[in-house]
């Protein structure tokens, strides 16, 4: 009886045997399942191997109020041209990195702590600076194809000597001396023998006089009339689509659509106000185009006047009456885009993004509607469990300067376009994936 | 003043729950057919598939399962030419059942300790769905006395009593940035505790026929105090406090009907049909100890409609010794679109089988199946997260009983 048993147990030990003996094969042929429901192909509508970019701050990677390494390298631009690589486009794409050593290019700005949920910045130091006065960069003259320069605006584009000492630093950098007195940014760009490119100007032909509160003392904050612009904007992508090159353009957002101009308001200003005045205070006043008035809820203050707001409201040190308290001392113009001045932007970004959309359809190009993706972002979307939003810092999609994007919102971008190529050329550029780019760094 | 005030809205982690229909490993002979056979086989483990019919044993018996359940989900974003899967990692089910009591009576006992499921899945930190989940690990012990009668000899009924010890560990990426660029995240574990029943009837006609029905209730696992571990850069460490949390996690109550007859007379073929009443997930509150501004209680929808399953397998009986088993079966799924979490990425599935039974000697048996899963792909957009993309999963479940009879 003990023997049979022991033979029992033999028998089921060997059973056991082969039977993980098969489980083991089970292991091993138990692949997971593959999905490849794309294939990166450029189609035959559109050449990508030479993939330009020509823009301004956005295109170049601008972030954090600076142009410094890390932002450069997750440009929306260079984000797409990776996607592009997958199938053999965007041969050799490259963009005027700052070098490690100077990877904190011109500085930007960082978060250092909450305190109280308000945020405290600080500026890290520029490395690249080769000339304080007049401020210049340190030069790149290799071949590049992120051909985006910082503060560009399209009724510059003409001008010889705008990459002068004299003119602007960002360009500057990427001209060779003997040639920066010459070169005009249309020549410039237009002259790279790409076979496809992406155009997003004329942000700042509105956008540098909103952000000076519709104040225009220089020829970087004036607003560009929209005869200028339908001319400038046909000429500029005349230039590029010659022998039949195909591309994409890009709508301009509504400006109010950034947290430069929806973060400070005029009831947390009068509640910082009343928290230290001696008496209830009812109204902010300010400057307008006509006489000063009381602030509304409608009128907008930028971001910038947060860090000055405390010491200028209520201060009498220029006047009998406290700054910003008094319809004889209101806040000044330039830090405030008023109801009206709003209306005067907006309807000038509409009339801009008309004439976009009427050359990109002349000239047979692609239109990403940055105007219509960010007016969504503006009033908050989810992406991948993401909110993105156009609120400063917890919106994840801008930048500590509130008007530049975050490589999270560089990545939304790249999609944007990706979408608007793929549709128009019938490519398959895969998308990006957003997961992988971050938002604001908090500070720890 | 020279400061303003930020609000962080960030959304909080949920614990985003999503029992898929399950995958029953109780029974290595219904698993050899694909889930089919609760009207068939009248053993030790009718305590778990109808106690109703475990009177009718004619022996006692105990035995000792488990199951090496894989579980592989990939996942590819719309307009991406990435995929993603799930890490290789085995979850071992398993189950212990016994019976008691005089043989051929009109009553008999017995227990089951059993996980009816388990396992885990686990995304890793760097897909594109890391802020709904980065993994998950369920464990949950199912321990059920049960009492079986005989009216008629062709008619019995019984019920068991089930109390459940459940474990959850579930990890998820938070939106906040480090300056790598790395996210925080959000860890949570808990225990938990829940009750619920198992009734069943059985008739046969002699030989010829037989048929089972079985009402297992909903087992609610209530969660209490769960640690909530939170790792996020330091100025924000105020407002995501390690806390603990409440939550309760049930599943569902099933109806199963199932028949068997023999074909020829060494082939059985047994169906099943089961419908989940899982309509009565609506929705899943989670409730933290401490709330903060970012820290909110949750409240998520997941409307999921009642599923159904159905299944048909064969026994031939080989040997005296040997039985083999073919199954099949079909399982709708109870995830509308929409609400297709990662953690079970669920649709309609197609279920294949086989599996043995070898008699060593007349107290000896050993049981095996493999069982083969397909979730079928399936794009979806999540209603809350907007994860866009297609899912597909493979289940993969050998298994292996060994059963002394006396």
């Amino acid at each position: 009886m003990v023997i049979q048993r022991i033979t029992i147990m033999k028998k089921i030990t060997t059973h056991i045997k082969l039977f993980f003996g098969l489980a083991a094969l089970a292991f091993a042929t138990s692949c997971a399942p593959q999905l490849d429901e794309l294939t990166p192909s450029a189609g035959s509508n559109a050449d990508f191997t030479k993939y330009v970019a020509i823009g301004n701050s956005l295109t170049a990677g601008f972030a954090d109020n600076g142009l410094y390494l890390a932002g450069q390298q997750v440009a929306y631009p260079n984000l797409i041209a990776e996607q592009m690589q997958k199938f053999g486009g965007a041969v050799g794409f490259n963009s005027p990195f700052f070098s490690a050593e100077q990877s904190d290019g011109t500085g930007y700005m960082r978060l250092t702590a909450l305190v109280n949920g308000s945020p405290v910045i600080e500026m890290v130091p520029a490395q690249a600076v080769r000339s304080e006065s007049p401020l210049l960069f340190t030069k790149y003259l290799d071949p590049i194809t992120n051909l985006g320069v910082p503060g560009m605006r399209l009724d510059m584009m003409g001008i010889q000597g705008y990459g002068s000492a004299a003119g602007n630093p960002y360009f500057e950098r990427l001209l060779p001396d003997a040639s920066t007195l010459t070169t005009t940014y249309l020549s410039y760009a237009s002259s790279q023998n790409h076979t496809f490119f992406s155009f997003w100007l004329g942000n700042n032909d509105v956008l540098g006089y909103a952000t000076n509160g519709a104040v225009t003392t220089n020829s970087t904050n004036r607003l560009t009339t929209t005869t200028e612009f339908t001319a400038l904007y046909t000429a500029f992508i005349g230039s590029l689509v010659t022998n039949g090159r195909k591309g994409v353009v890009a709508t301009i957002p509504d400006v109010t659509s950034i947290p430069y101009f929806n973060t400070v308001t005029r009831v947390a200003l009068l509640a910082a106000v009343n928290a230290v005045a001696p008496a209830p205070v009812a109204d902010l006043y300010i400057a307008t185009k006509t006489t000063p008035r009381a602030a509304t809820d409608k009128d907008k203050f930028i971001l910038t006047f947060s860090s000055i707001a405390g010491n200028l409201l209520g201060s009498t040190a220029n006047s009998p009456y406290p700054y910003g308290l008094h319809p004889l001392n209101p806040i000044e113009d330039q830090y405030v885009l008023d109801e009206s001045e709003q209306a005067t932007v907006a309807t000038r970004v509409v009339e801009f993004n008309d004439v976009i959309k009427k050359v990109a359809s002349d000239n047979d190009l692609a239109v990403a509607d940055a105007y219509a993706f960010l007016n969504r972002v503006k009033s908050g979307i989810v992406v991948n469990g993401v909110n993105v939003s156009s609120s400063y810092i917890t919106g994840n999609a801008f930048s500590l300067d509130g008007v530049h994007l975050t490589p999270l919102g560089n990545a939304l971008t790249a999609n944007l376009f990706i979408d608007a190529i793929n549709a128009k050329y019938k490519s398959t550029i895969p998308k990006v994936d957003v997961s992988l780019y971050r938002g604001v760094i908090m500070p720890n | 003043m020279k400061k303003l005030l930020l609000t962080l809205i960030i959304s909080s982690p949920l614990l985003l729950f999503a029992q898929g229909s399950q995958v029953n490993t109780q029974s290595q002979k219904a698993l050899g057919m694909a889930g089919a056979g609760s009207a068939l086989f009248i053993d030790e483990t009718s305590i778990f598939y109808n106690p109703g019919a475990l009177v009718k044993m004619d022996h006692n018996s105990i035995q000792i399962g488990a199951n090496a359940i894989m579980y592989r989900s990939t996942f590819q974003e719309v307009g991406s030419d990435q995929t993603h899967n799930t890490k290789f990692q085995i979850s071992p089910p398993f189950s212990l059942f016994a019976t008691f009591g005089p043989k051929n009576s009109w009553w008999k006992a017995g227990i089951g300790v059993y996980t009816p499921f388990g396992g885990g899945v686990d995304w890793g930190s760097d897909w594109p769905g890391k802020f709904s989940l980065n993994s998950l690990s369920l464990r949950a012990i199912y321990i059920q006395p049960t009492l079986s009668f005989k009216l008629t000899d062709n008619f019995s009924f019984g019920g068991g009593f089930v109390y459940n010890i459940g474990q959850v560990d579930l990890s998820r990426s938070i939106p906040v940035y480090y300056a790598d660029g790395s996210t925080g995240q959000a860890e949570l574990s808990g225990t938990g505790s829940g009750m619920g029943y198992n009734l069943g009837v059985h008739y046969n006609l002699e030989d010829e026929f037989s048929i089972s029905l079985s009402y297992r209730s909903k087992v609610v696992t209530k969660l209490e105090d769960g640690d909530a571990q939170f790792t996020v850069p330091a100025g924000l460490s105020t407002s995501f406090p390690n806390t603990t949390f409440n939550a309760e996690l049930p599943l569902p109550s099933s109806l199963n009907l199932g028949i068997a007859f023999p074909v020829s007379k060494k082939l059985d073929v047994a169906m099943d049909a089961t419908i989940i009443n899982y309509s009565i997930y609506k929705e899943l509150n989670f409730d933290y100890a401490e709330n903060t501004a970012v820290l909110q209680d949750t409240h998520s929808e997941k409307n999921y409609q009642n599923a159904f399953s159905g299944k048909v397998g064969l026994q031939h009986q080989t040997t005296d010794k040997l039985a083999l088993r073919v199954g099949a079966g079909y399982v709708y799924s109870p995830v509308q679109s929409g609400y297709v979490y990662p953690e079970t990425p669920d649709n309609n599935r197609i279920m294949a089988s086989a599996g043995f039974t070898y008699e060593f000697s007349p107290k000896w048996e050993m049981s095996g199946a493999y069982v083969f899963q397909h979730i079928q792909p399936r794009t979806t957009t999540n209603i809350e997260t907007r994860l866009s993309g297609r899912y597909e999963t493979y289940i993969h479940a050998p298994g292996l009983s060994l059963t002394y009879k006396w």
